[in-house]
């Protein structure tokens, strides 16, 4: 199924040329660094350690939006990366590991969505606020670990 | 000059540190290192930048925006700096000798830090009100490309 994916004429050509699989890695890592920025900024700020001098609510209302854009061309452009050697790609242990970690990290970042206006208000943000807020944030690394290691422990990408 | 890089290079290649990191399993954690402050520096830059362009909510200005960010702004490059120079550490020659990597750190890494210090010091006054001038939205999209070459040369170092 995935050895299919990866002849398909466009995958092919993407995987060939170099300058463009060039250009979707640089989107890739780009767009990665700047949504991992926007939702570790507003994580630091409920666990208390970043932008003190605003409500969690005006920061994470400004950079949440960007998180989730940031993470949309980010997921686009690994599909792009995945394809040209998806074979190889999806039975790899270590891929695995990364999807599972990016998929707890999405649903973490969703209830750091859901709540952060709700803790703005509070008069001390709650200890389970700052859990999952160090939850992830450490995620969203542990995601960023797994990528890394793919090259590293399995020389792929 | 070069001599003088060279030679450093080749000294931090001796130490005890640049051997673990070309010989033990550590060498991903020192990339994590380089990368987490990579999302920290970037991200805190590019929102910047998005908001003197005109896109994304406008709570705040450019300027308070800037603000409020500066400190991890400059902790992210200071953990960017710290990743890079364990990175270089193992094999530094190597690096020195690698076309991308020349270009990534002699040219566009100095164009874009100093090009980041001059937005950074002018948002304070073009980010003041709503309407951002001209000049600071086109000094934002250059900020904005150059470190887009910065990281398209870092992509390039493993292919020279």
């Amino acid at each position: 199924m995935w050895e299919s994916l990866e002849h398909m004429g466009w995958v092919t050509f993407l995987a060939t040329t170099g300058w463009l699989y060039g250009a979707v890695s640089v989107v890739h890592y780009f767009t990665l660094f700047f949504f991992i920025g926007t939702i570790v900024l507003v994580d630091l700020r409920i666990i208390g350690i970043a932008g003190r001098n605003q409500t969690i609510s005006l920061l994470a209302d400004q950079l949440l939006p960007w998180t989730w854009i940031g993470f949309m061309l980010a997921m686009l452009s690994g599909i792009l990366l995945f394809a040209t050697d998806a074979g190889d790609y999806a039975p790899d242990h270590v891929f695995r590991a990364k999807m599972l970690v990016i998929l707890l990290a999405v649903i973490l970042t969703v209830i750091v969505h859901r709540g952060q206006w709700k803790w703005s208000q509070l008069p001390v943000v709650p200890l389970t606020a700052k859990l999952i807020a160090a939850a992830s944030l450490l995620l969203w690394l542990g995601a960023i670990l797994a990528g890394v290691d793919i090259a590293a422990l399995s020389g792929l990408g | 000059m070069y001599a003088f890089v060279l030679g450093f290079a080749k000294w931090l290649e001796g130490t005890g540190w640049a051997s673990v990191i070309r010989t033990t399993g550590i060498y991903p954690y020192i990339q994590l290192i380089h990368f987490s402050g990579l999302t920290v520096w970037l991200g805190t830059n590019t929102v910047v930048d998005l908001r003197l362009l005109g896109i994304g909510q406008k709570h705040q200005t450019a300027a308070q925006l800037s603000e409020a960010l500066f400190v991890w702004n400059w902790i992210g490059f200071c953990v960017v700096v710290l990743g890079g120079f364990l990175l270089f550490s193992g094999i530094g020659t190597t690096y020195l000798a690698n076309a991308a990597f020349e270009v990534k750190l002699g040219i566009f890494v100095p164009l874009a830090l100093i090009w980041h210090i001059v937005v950074q010091r002018k948002v304070q006054k073009w980010g003041q009100a709503s309407e951002v001038p001209p000049i600071a939205r086109l000094s934002a999209l250059v900020e904005l490309l150059l470190w887009l070459c910065v990281v398209t040369a870092a992509v390039e170092i493993p292919n020279h």
